[in-house]
């Protein structure tokens, strides 16, 4: 019999360090096949409800993901593209963000439960002795009774009179504005934009437009469009705006500019008009420069 | 007119509630006879029924003056989803919360419970009821009418109208949540009710039980939606919704363990209370827009009272059971290795899990006063604290079983087979393939808790003493582990790709890949769709073809996914269309492997059928010889004053008096 119990015991203890050793070898990296995918998995969807960049199929979470493969392709490594994210959107941009502040009751709250609910167990398991007392069979006199019969009804009644009255006194409270998508997304574009990815960053300012009907936004969007050479489409979006605002200053240099490549005619009066809408605007140099009869070369 | 006929409906519901709570109260306090309150429940549960009636009825005629169904009915929509649009929206769900829970206070009514305990019981159901009501009626009411009146509605919300278990679900669910509130009323009564209320933890098992099992089909099924409908691919996400319902469940599953043990009276009434108060928090997080889920019902001015009550709630269930005696000293040491040891040590790491899926579904709430941002708590949280908690208990309840044996080595041999099947699952599977320390431990965890199990078994089958009763426990016990399998696999193994195929291209997931036959564009009255045909190879053998769909609804303006899901044993293929190019020539499509995830609804059914098994027997089971009734005083009021006389007050399961 004994030596069967230490037969059990050493093929027990064989197993565990077996188990062990899978333990250990399944610690170790996984080795995520998809580099974007891991990074894009710890960034949070803004435009989303609980879904991580990785998987949200909002145009913001593609846009994210092409600048989450943009910086790798640049040689930065997983830290720094958090940081980058965390420097422009704030720490709430990641799915994990560091546990300060507030998120310490995240640990606090679990734990204090587990310890409260670790001496309640052992105040059960070793109750103290001697303090027992058998219950007193409770006979409340008549007028206690009728008391308690009054205290109660004026409290149901009083609890059905509370519900109708804060109905009516109540306004249905203010929605706490979420993460504004539109925000991210124009932050999104202006970043897009600094790197010279207009066709990107024109999509950007697309969805934050569905999402918020703006004319100053429709002219970043017909800028972006421009640079990227879809001059129709900034034609387009410029006259749409100068449709409302007939003189609006950038309305007139997009539309010129936008232009210039098909209808040097009408490009020449649109800027002209810019001119003498908006003479101190910066651009104006420029254009003064471009339209002077004898222009330099290298003019653009 | 139907308008008119369902405010009427709200209205005498309403007045019906608070009379039926006084008339409880006068049979608690003066013994008055309780036929006419149950009579006054009756009523109640009548005015609830009608009020769903007349709003399905002015669903199916389609009568756009009432509100509710302005805006989310729909002459497009089918007859099927017509009717479950019932619970699609807030207005409306609650007026399926007031049916089911009208029905419990019809259920508990009519049965004979130790009369001061039940009266006091039935008081605070009627008074949970009453306020539902009153919500209903004041704050919430479906019926309001609206001009001018809309020609058509724009259905429910699209998601809502995918898939047949919107059916099944919601109703499920409450009837979970809600069968709650019984074992929480009499918690609340036994301290009023002085004598009569000692025994109320065994009365109050049975409703516990099947409330139990309906929570854990409830959120099964919920699970088993999200992850045909939502077309992420998942089927949890820690979402406020989803945690709202596995809050109670933790909580209620401790209550149903700390109950098997003698003893404990503070242990079951503060579980049992907080169970319905984590049904009644989850309710004013999910239904007042306090938090954004993906599916939370929209704002509403519920959201102050609710929390109103749910603090009222608090502080009543705290003053009425905080009180209490000492329980007394037994005789000699508890072991540190004991069954009722281990149960309580569970009891704590459920609630700790509870603690942790609470705090992380408040935080965005507490943060935003605190620190003026909303907080996100994301998935990685709960993997690294609920889920290491989910692996102990998993452990511990592998352990606990085989104590029940008196001798201490005769139980640690009954442990030596099945760690040896946990170690040698975790050295195997570990070295074969790595799926990471958490899903490892809960393979080896789930295979020491079968193993065990299947000893179990056995023993039950040859054993010297039959014991059917365990057979419950049992099927639970394995549909759990089944469950941490299913989870564990689908999250170690579960492989998935997206790109976009020209048609006749391929995509490849592993030894599955799919290949773009075409893109077909249908339109229909409600909604137009475009399918991608895909051709489905496994291993090298071709497959069957498969549609997954992008449905738009233009009454919403709102695009779903309908993921295309081949069913397999040891795993799914899971394709959706993300997008279509414009000529028709292209689709956007991922496609998922996941592995084991049949596992997780087989584990699902199994523990909620041993929830019901468990709650057939308990109810059956009779309640020992001292309080049960004579025939004729079931459902009657007349032996009811007679029955208080003769009988001598029931010993309690749950006191310490009968230890």
């Amino acid at each position: 019999m004994r030596w069967r119990r230490v037969l059990v015991a050493l093929m027990l203890v064989a197993l565990a360090a077996a188990a062990g050793a899978g333990l250990a070898r399944s610690a170790g990296d996984r080795g995520r096949p998809d580099p974007v995918r891991a990074v894009a998995a710890e960034l949070r969807c803004p435009a989303c409800q609980g879904e991580s960049v990785a998987d949200s199929r909002s145009p913001i979470a593609v846009a994210m993901r092409q600048v989450v493969a943009d910086q790798l392709a640049q040689g930065r490594d997983r830290d720094e593209i958090r940081r980058w994210f965390v420097q422009r959107y704030g720490a709430d941009v990641l799915t994990d963000p560091p546990d300060r502040g507030v998120r310490l009751l995240l640990w606090g709250v679990p734990a204090l439960a587990l310890l409260a609910g670790a001496y309640a167990a052992v105040r059960t398991l070793r109750p103290r002795a001697g303090r027992a007392r058998p219950a007193a069979p409770r006979t409340p006199g008549a007028r206690a009774t009728r008391r308690a019969w009054r205290v109660a009804s004026v409290g149901v009644v009083g609890l059905v009179a509370s519900v109708a009255v804060v109905t009516y006194r109540l306004d249905p409270p203010a929605r706490p504005a979420p993460a504004d998508p539109v925000a991210v997304a124009l932050q999104l574009a202006h970043d897009l934009e600094t790197q010279d990815r207009y066709d990107a960053a024109a999509q950007m300012y697309q969805e934050a437009l569905r999402e918020r009907p703006d004319d100053a936004v429709r002219l970043r969007l017909a800028f972006a469009l421009l640079r990227s050479g879809d001059s129709d489409g900034a034609q387009r979006t410029a006259r749409e705006v100068l449709g409302r605002e007939p003189n609006s200053p950038d309305g007139l240099l997009v539309l010129g500019l936008a232009q210039r490549t098909s209808q040097p005619v009408e490009a020449e009066r649109s800027l002209r008009r810019f001119l003498a809408v908006a003479p101190a605007h910066p651009a104006a140099a420029e254009i003064r420069r471009l339209l002077s009869p004898d222009p330099a070369p290298n003019g653009r | 007119m139907l308008g008119d006929l369902g405010t009427a409906s709200l209205a005498a519901g309403l007045a019906s509630a608070t009379l039926t709570a006084l008339l409880w109260l006068r049979v608690a306090l003066f013994d008055a006879p309780a036929r006419i309150a149950r009579l006054g429940t009756a009523a109640t549960l009548a005015a609830a029924a009608v009020a769903c009636a007349l709003l399905e009825a002015a669903l199916l005629r389609h009568d756009f003056s009432v509100r509710f169904v302005a805006e989310n009915g729909g002459r497009h929509v089918p007859l099927y989803y017509t009717l479950t649009s019932l619970w699609s929206a807030l207005d409306g769900s609650l007026l399926l919360w007031l049916l089911v829970l009208g029905g419990y206070a019809a259920l508990l009514a009519r049965r004979a419970y130790p009369a001061r305990l039940h009266a006091y019981a039935m008081v605070v159901v009627s008074v949970v009821m009453l306020f539902f009501f009153a919500l209903s009626s004041f704050a919430a009411n479906p019926f309001r009418p609206v001009s001018p009146v809309p020609t058509d509605g724009p259905g429910p919300n699209p998601l809502l109208q995918q898939h047949p278990a919107m059916g099944v679900h919601p109703p499920l669910l409450y009837a979970g949540y809600l069968g709650l509130v019984v074992p929480f009323a009499f918690a609340l009564a036994a301290p009023l009710a002085g004598r009569d209320g000692a025994g109320w933890v065994r009365l109050a098992r049975p409703w516990a039980l099947a409330a139990w099992a309906a929570l854990t089909g409830g959120i099964g099924l919920g699970a088993w939606w999200s992850y045909a409908v939502l077309g992420w691919g998942g089927y949890w996400a820690w979402d406020p919704v989803e945690n709202a319902s596995l809050l109670p469940w933790l909580t209620a599953t401790a209550f149903l363990h700390t109950t098997l043990v003698r003893g404990r009276v503070a242990w079951h009434s503060a579980l049992a209370c907080a169970s319905f108060l984590l049904v009644l928090l989850g309710t004013f997080l999910t239904r007042s827009g306090a938090v954004a889920s993906v599916h939370a019902f929209t704002d509403s001015p519920l959201g102050p009272m609710l929390l109103g009550f749910v603090l009222l709630a608090v502080a009543v269930s705290t003053v009425l059971t905080g009180r209490r005696d000492p329980e007394p000293a037994r005789a000699g040491r508890p072991r540190a290795l004991s069954r009722p040891t281990l149960v309580l040590v569970n009891g704590v790491l459920l609630v700790a899990i509870a603690a942790v899926v609470l705090i992380g579904t408040i935080l965005p709430l507490l943060s935003a006063p605190l620190n003026g941002t909303r907080a996100s708590v994301g998935p990685g949280y709960y993997q690294r604290t609920a889920v290491p908690l989910a692996v102990v208990v998993l452990l511990v309840m592998g352990v606990a079983p085989a104590l029940r044996v008196r001798d201490r080595s005769a139980a640690l041999r009954r442990l030596a087979v099945p760690a040896g099947a946990g170690l040698g699952t975790v050295a195997l599977v570990g070295l074969l393939s790595r799926p990471g320390p958490a899903a490892l431990t809960a393979f080896g965890a789930a295979a020491f808790v079968l193993t065990g199990l299947a000893g179990d078994a056995l023993h039950l089958r040859t054993g010297p003493r039959r014991r059917p009763g365990r057979l419950a426990g049992l099927v639970a016990h394995a549909g759990l582990a089944l469950v941490a399998v299913g989870v564990a696999g689908s999250s170690a193994y579960g492989r998935d790709d997206e790109r976009t195929l020209r048609v006749g291209e391929t995509l490849r997931v592993g030894d599955v890949s799919v290949r773009l036959v075409g893109v077909d564009r249908t339109g229909g009255s409600g909604s137009m769709a475009v399918r991608a045909r895909l051709a489905l190879t496994t291993s090298g053998r071709a497959g069957p073809t498969i549609t997954p769909a992008l449905r738009y609804h233009p009454a919403r303006d709102t695009a779903v996914t309908v993921p295309a899901i081949g069913t397999g044993p040891l795993r799914d293929t899971y394709v959706t269309l993300i997008a279509v190019g414009e000529d028709s020539g292209s689709a956007t499509v991922r496609l998922a492997v996941n592995p084991l995830v049949g596992l997780l609804w087989a584990g699902g059914a199994l523990t909620a059928a041993g929830g019901l098994l468990a709650a057939a027997r308990s109810a059956r089971r009779p309640r020992g010889r001292a309080d049960r009734l004579p025939p004729t005083a079931a459902g009657t009021g007349a032996g009811r004053s007679a029955s208080r006389a003769d009988r001598p007050a029931p010993k309690a399961v749950g006191s310490g008096a009968s230890t």
